[in-house]
């Protein structure tokens, strides 16, 4: 018996499927979204080469057109367009199609198509989740080899920097959606006694339309590689191959899902809360998604700007970022730390969010400072709109606005304070039972003090003016990103899994996993932030972004490259520990159990069997 | 009422569960890690296939007996190799980057040299390129060989035209290295920009004293790419103006 | 147990006549105290293994920031390791398996401690703030007889131009204890230029012309890098720098060519 919505099991009996329900539904799936993506995007490419080969900016052209294509076929392949083409034809879908629409009756095949059931659309997004980190967590190992030894031949120097480029945007777009896309849709709607998410199809359509941005990213390495570094700085990458283009498109699309998720996320929680549900009484988890997706329609917008003026840029010969045309690449660089640092933060909020949540189930104690919490992450949202400048300061524009944003970057750390203000309070005198997921809270714990700690040096201008571009930087954002924002989610998975597929995970590999992720952080980020003689650091330093810059310290690297290794397995072992046998949950729609978690999503839960 | 049905369903379905276990299933896990490892390695050597491949391998200096340089008694070797307007090889006949894109200029037939530490290298170079101003003028002078001279179809000379450079042989150190090595010598352009001349060249000889043990880097200062500044396309893609210099 | 009880019990070891260090509170303040004066230890320790020997003014204000900001940040972060390690000693439910048996009390929050929490915090941001803003503006403060440089970044490498004289030279040469100013411009794409020793850098840009200063005050060899990455041979983008007395500066000018009566004005010599 499958199970697809809150009501569903009613709707399966009352109302069969007719044959025609779904209507063109019927037919779509991914390998239609696969066939029709390729051919529009091959008919592009064909009349966009036909038309523009060999003048000025043609291949530039010909790539932006093609991936445009691609995006826009995968997606009317899937169905993600059929409800507004229909409407717009005059005929509405019926409520058959939309039942259709939201896979009852269709077994496994479901999670293949457009789905519009906020449960489907979740584990669509866990499992991408997952392979997106298993991408990069392969990128990074590669990155990790090169370094073993100084000047390895193993990858040349252009390689290397679009490995780094696309190990830093496949993680960045992994860590946006890993707790927005797979909890926020399928634990939400459930914690709030909403039956599904405010707009179920822009809902589908948002996991597919960031599934067709995955190609564009990997095309990259087939058009030349952007060799730029994730933040891709203009002028430097007006100047790279076409892969650039793809890149930018990969952005514009990406931004797009990012932004209708957002949208949909707010409008949920705000009109579609049940009875008794008031804002007051939110879990704590409901917040984070909210002002996190919030943050989000502020910060990513700006992203989609700026790569759209990076491919005029390129392509049609503009020159938004092109000194020696009256462009400037501090325009650039504005414009993508707007976005740049509340992004940061629409990564971490929901993650830590949810783990408010596992550590209150397993502390048995209510979240400590629930309102304290809730405006101190309005805090962080409101003062990281004020902070962008701090990725400048050295980068000689406006030198004066220093101060400013120096006490901007250091304000945010109080209601930063504040989340540590209230896991610790919610630890205190708690009855606390160490399963799977509070072995992360912990480890969040010590790697997020490391990583706030680092984050000090860093708001310091004048210290800033040592430590920017290198290699502690790269530990800074590793802490929080990874070690922080990262290691939450991890504990939300492990504390939901069971919610989600109706299986327990197996501890004893979960904690072997636990282990080499804990470790292994450490040697890498504490190994590589600067431990060693005096001229290591240095040598290291500057490896961050660049190319196959050597080290000259042999016994750390291959450490620190199996650890990272360890650390980008992460997935592998989450994944190794789901394979142990199913175990029931012994009748108890609680698995954690415990008075003060937001019991309501756990109690009206219905565990869907794949 | 919603909730209690739930529950309902929940029991049910847990009902109908087999007695489960808590082992693993190794084989599960076993494998997953071994696919892990393996698309690892399969991605990894896709890299390593693509992109180290130098066009020609290594070209390993020739011996030429000993030479003495200011009193000094070493080894004394010698390279050559080209700077064609076209890795399609229209002028020399074999395309040096046959996956890559032929029509961007190229260093041949190798852009990976060996030499000895410490010894005389003896390089000459054909320049079959067009080309035109340097960005700065500074690499028009002759650096880093003995003497701070080079001789340009056999004329000895400090420095050329900044406004007719096809490219620069540029090499430094690195701090792994030798960190102080730096050599530039520029290589006059062969006829306009409009390349009526294909075929013709300007021999280039020089020599240089090689440095401690390591790997050097040299690449090509002449700005004669495309895109911004002239530095994309075959500037930016390793190993048509750039390569190593492995010093053993 | 019932919600009263535990509200009776909580009490109850709040108020009780226990000794300081027998309670939660007094174990909590021996834990953090410990790692407290770990983490300053470190502060004191760590940063002359971690950072290059400073070799300016500049550079000098880093070392010092560091220190600073390691003894202020670890008692912070001491206690919340405390209250970490302490919760998994004193309070975590012993049988992994099997749920608690009961749970902890309902504290819902604690109004004092989230304003002392606040407080405190507010108070370090005051102090980074001040130190930051004080010697920041220490170090706009422009000096006398500062020697002009300028830094051209390229792809991919750095020449240093020494106005007045016609000296471009690939390496960076540095008379001891005379403010120095860099006036960085870029003729491709963004460069960091960073001479990592002097504690300073600022990006090269395209177009514009940025500036820093500083002063060395030791003798010795430094590296100059580039900190953003710029391309495909970023990482090489290396230079070396020395900072040498006025004497040897002049000197060094000679040898690149330059009349001895004007490398020595330009160095400062009486002659
Ligand atoms: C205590 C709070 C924090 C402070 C004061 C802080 C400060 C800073 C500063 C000043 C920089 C710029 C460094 C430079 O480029 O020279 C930076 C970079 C960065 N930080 Fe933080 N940060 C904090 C927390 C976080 C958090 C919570 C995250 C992520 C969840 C984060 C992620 C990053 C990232 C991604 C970068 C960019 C690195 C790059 O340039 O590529 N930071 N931080
Ligand atoms: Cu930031
Ligand atoms: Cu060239
Ligand atoms: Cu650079």
């Amino acid at each position: 018996m499958y199970v697809t919505t809150d009501v569903a099991p009613r709707l399966l009996e009352d109302t069969p499927l007719g044959p025609e329900a779904g209507g063109l539904y019927r037919r779509q799936n991914i390998w239609t979204g696969l066939g029709f993506g390729v051919f529009l995007g091959f008919v592009a490419w064909l009349i966009s080469h036909a038309l523009l080969q060999g003048s000025n900016w043609g291949s530039d052209m010909v790539v932006t057109v093609t991936m445009v294509a691609w995006v826009i076929g995968f997606n009317i392949g899937m169905g993600s367009f059929n409800a507004p083409i229909r409407w717009a034809l005059g005929h509405d879908q019926t409520h058959q199609d939309e039942l259709y629409a939201a896979g009852v009756g269709q077994g496994r095949s479901r999670y293949l198509k457009f789905c519009t059931d906020h449960k489907v659309v979740g584990t669509q997004y866990l499992v991408l989740v997952l392979v997106l980190f298993g991408v990069g967590g392969t990128l990074a190992m590669l990155i990790r080899t090169q370094l073993i030894t100084a000047h390895s031949s193993f990858l040349s120097p252009e390689t290397y920097n679009s490995l780094v480029t696309i190990h830093g945007m496949c993680m960045i777009i992994a860590t946006i959606i890993m707790v927005s896309g797979p909890f926020t849709n399928f634990i939400m709607p459930i914690m709030i006694g909403a039956k599904d998410m405010a707009f179920p199809r822009l809902n589908a359509m948002s996991f597919w339309v960031v599934v067709s941005a995955v190609p564009c990213l990997l095309a990259t390495f087939f058009l030349g590689g952007v060799d730029a570094g994730w933040t891709t700085y203009a002028p430097l990458t007006v100047q790279a191959p076409p892969a650039m283009d793809a890149f930018a498109v990969t952005i514009i699309t990406f931004v797009v899902s990012v932004t209708v998720a957002g949208v949909n996320t707010i409008v949920t929680i705000i009109t579609m809360r049940a009875k008794g549900m008031t804002m007051g009484r939110l879990p704590i988890f409901t917040w984070g998604s909210m002002i996190g997706g919030g943050l989000g329609l502020y910060a990513m917008p700006a992203f989609l700007l700026v790569m759209t003026l990076m491919i005029t840029d390129r392509a049609t010969g503009t020159s938004f970022f092109v000194a020696a045309q009256g462009g400037s690449g501090w325009l650039y660089e504005n414009v993508f730390w707007v976005m740049g640092h509340p992004e940061v933060y629409v990564i971490l909020l929901p993650p830590v969010a949810a783990m408010l949540e596992v550590a209150s189930t397993f502390a048995r104690k209510p979240v400590f400072g629930y309102k304290v919490v809730v405006a101190s992450f309005a805090a962080v949202a409101g003062l990281s709109i004020m902070v962008w400048a701090h990725h400048m300061f050295t980068t000689g524009w406006a030198p004066d606005l220093g101060g400013p944003f120096m006490l901007t970057t250091e304000l945010i750390s109080i209601p930063t304070g504040v989340i540590f203000l209230s896991i610790i309070g919610t630890l205190w005198k708690g009855r606390i039972w160490t399963r799977l997921p509070m072995y992360f809270v912990y480890l969040f714990l010590w790697n997020f003090i490391i990583g706030g700690v680092t984050g000090i040096y860093l708001s310091d201008v004048p210290a800033d003016q040592y430590f920017h571009g290198d290699m502690f930087v790269t530990a800074h954002f590793h802490y929080t990103l990874l070690g922080g924002a990262m290691i939450a989610a991890t504990a939300a998975l492990c504390y939901w899994f069971p919610k989600v597929s109706a299986k327990m995970l197996n501890e004893r590999i979960g904690k072997i996993a636990f282990w080499m992720i804990a470790i292994g952080i450490q040697i890498t980020y504490f190994g590589c932030s600067g431990r060693g003689s005096k001229e290591c650091p240095v040598v290291w330093r500057t490896t961050t972004r660049s190319s196959s810059m050597p080290t000259r310290w042999p016994p750390v690297a291959p450490t620190c490259s199996c650890s990272d290794g360890s650390c980008s397995c992460t997935p592998c072992s989450i994944r190794g520990a789901t394979g142990s046998r199913p175990r029931p949950t012994r009748g108890a729609p609680r698995p954690w159990s415990g008075r003060y978690r937001p019991r309501c999503h756990w109690r009206t839960s219905l565990w869907i069997r794949w | 009422m919603v909730a209690d049905s739930n529950l309902q369903v929940d029991q049910t379905d847990v009902g109908e569960e087999p007695g489960g276990d808590d082992r693993a299933r190794p084989l599960g896990l076993i494998l997953t890690v071994v696919i892990a490892l393996a698309a690892t390695v399969g991605i990894g050597a896709f890299f390593w296939s693509q992109t180290y491949q130098s066009p020609s391998g290594t070209q390993v200096a020739q011996s030429a007996g000993t030479a003495v340089v200011n009193g000094v008694t070493m080894p004394h070797v010698t390279l050559s190799f080209q700077s064609y307007p076209d890795a399609n090889g229209s002028v020399n006949g074999v395309a040096i980057h046959p996956a890559g894109n032929p029509s961007w200029p190229a260093f041949g037939m190798t852009n990976v040299f060996q030499v000895p530490t410490h010894a005389l290298v003896t390089v000459t170079v054909s320049q079959y390129d067009s080309g035109g101003a340097l960005n700065n003028p500074w690499f028009a002078r002759v650096r880093g060989t003995v003497d701070g001279v080079a001789t340009v179809d056999g004329k000895v000379v400090t420095a050329v035209d900044p406004n007719n450079v096809g490219h620069t042989f540029t090499v430094r150190g690195t701090p792994g290295t030798d960190p102080g090595f730096f050599l530039n010598v520029p290589l006059p352009s062969v006829g306009g920009e409009n390349q009526t001349d294909v075929g013709q060249h300007h021999t280039v000889v020089f020599s240089f004293v090689s440095g401690s043990a390591g790997t050097y880097a040299w690449n090509c200062e002449f700005p004669c790419g495309t895109m911004v500044a002239a530095f994309g396309g075959p500037m930016g893609a390793y190993g048509y103006m750039s390569g190593f210099m492995h010093v053993v | 147990m019932s919600f009263e009880e535990q509200v009776d019990e909580l009490e109850r070891t709040v108020m009780s006549e226990k000794p300081f260090f027998s309670r939660p509170g007094g174990k909590i303040f021996i834990i953090w105290l410990i790692l407290s004066v770990i983490g300053v230890l470190i502060g004191f320790y760590a940063p002359h293994h971690l950072l290059p020997a400073m070799m300016s003014s500049t550079g000098t204000d880093v070392f010092k920031t560091v220190v600073v900001f390691t003894v202020l940040a670890a008692p912070v972060a001491a206690f919340v390791y405390a209250v970490g390690i302490y919760s998994l000693i004193a309070w975590r439910h012993k049988g992994d398996q099997d749920e608690p048996p009961e749970d902890g009390p309902p504290m819902h929050g604690n109004g004092p401690m989230t304003v002392v929490w606040l407080v405190v915090s507010s108070l370090l941001v005051v102090v980074l703030l001040v130190w930051g803003l004080s010697v920041y503006m220490a170090q706009q403060v422009s000096h006398p007889n500062t020697l002009q440089i300028d830094v051209t970044g390229r792809q991919w490498l750095w020449t240093f131009k020494y106005p007045g004289t016609g000296v471009e030279s690939r390496t960076l040469v540095l008379p001891l204890d005379r403010a120095v100013e860099f006036n960085v411009t870029s003729v491709d794409v963004t460069h960091g230029f960073w001479p990592v020793a002097l504690g300073n850098q600022v990006d090269a840009n395209p177009g514009e012309v940025t500036v820093i200063q500083t002063t060395p005050d030791k003798l010795g060899k430094f590296s100059v890098r580039c900190s953003q990455l710029c391309g495909l041979y970023h990482a090489f983008m290396y230079s070396s720098g020395s900072v040498v007395t006025p004497t040897q500066f002049s000197q060094w000018l000679q040898a690149q060519g330059v009349p001895p009566a004007l490398a020595d004005r330009t160095a400062r010599i009486a002659r």
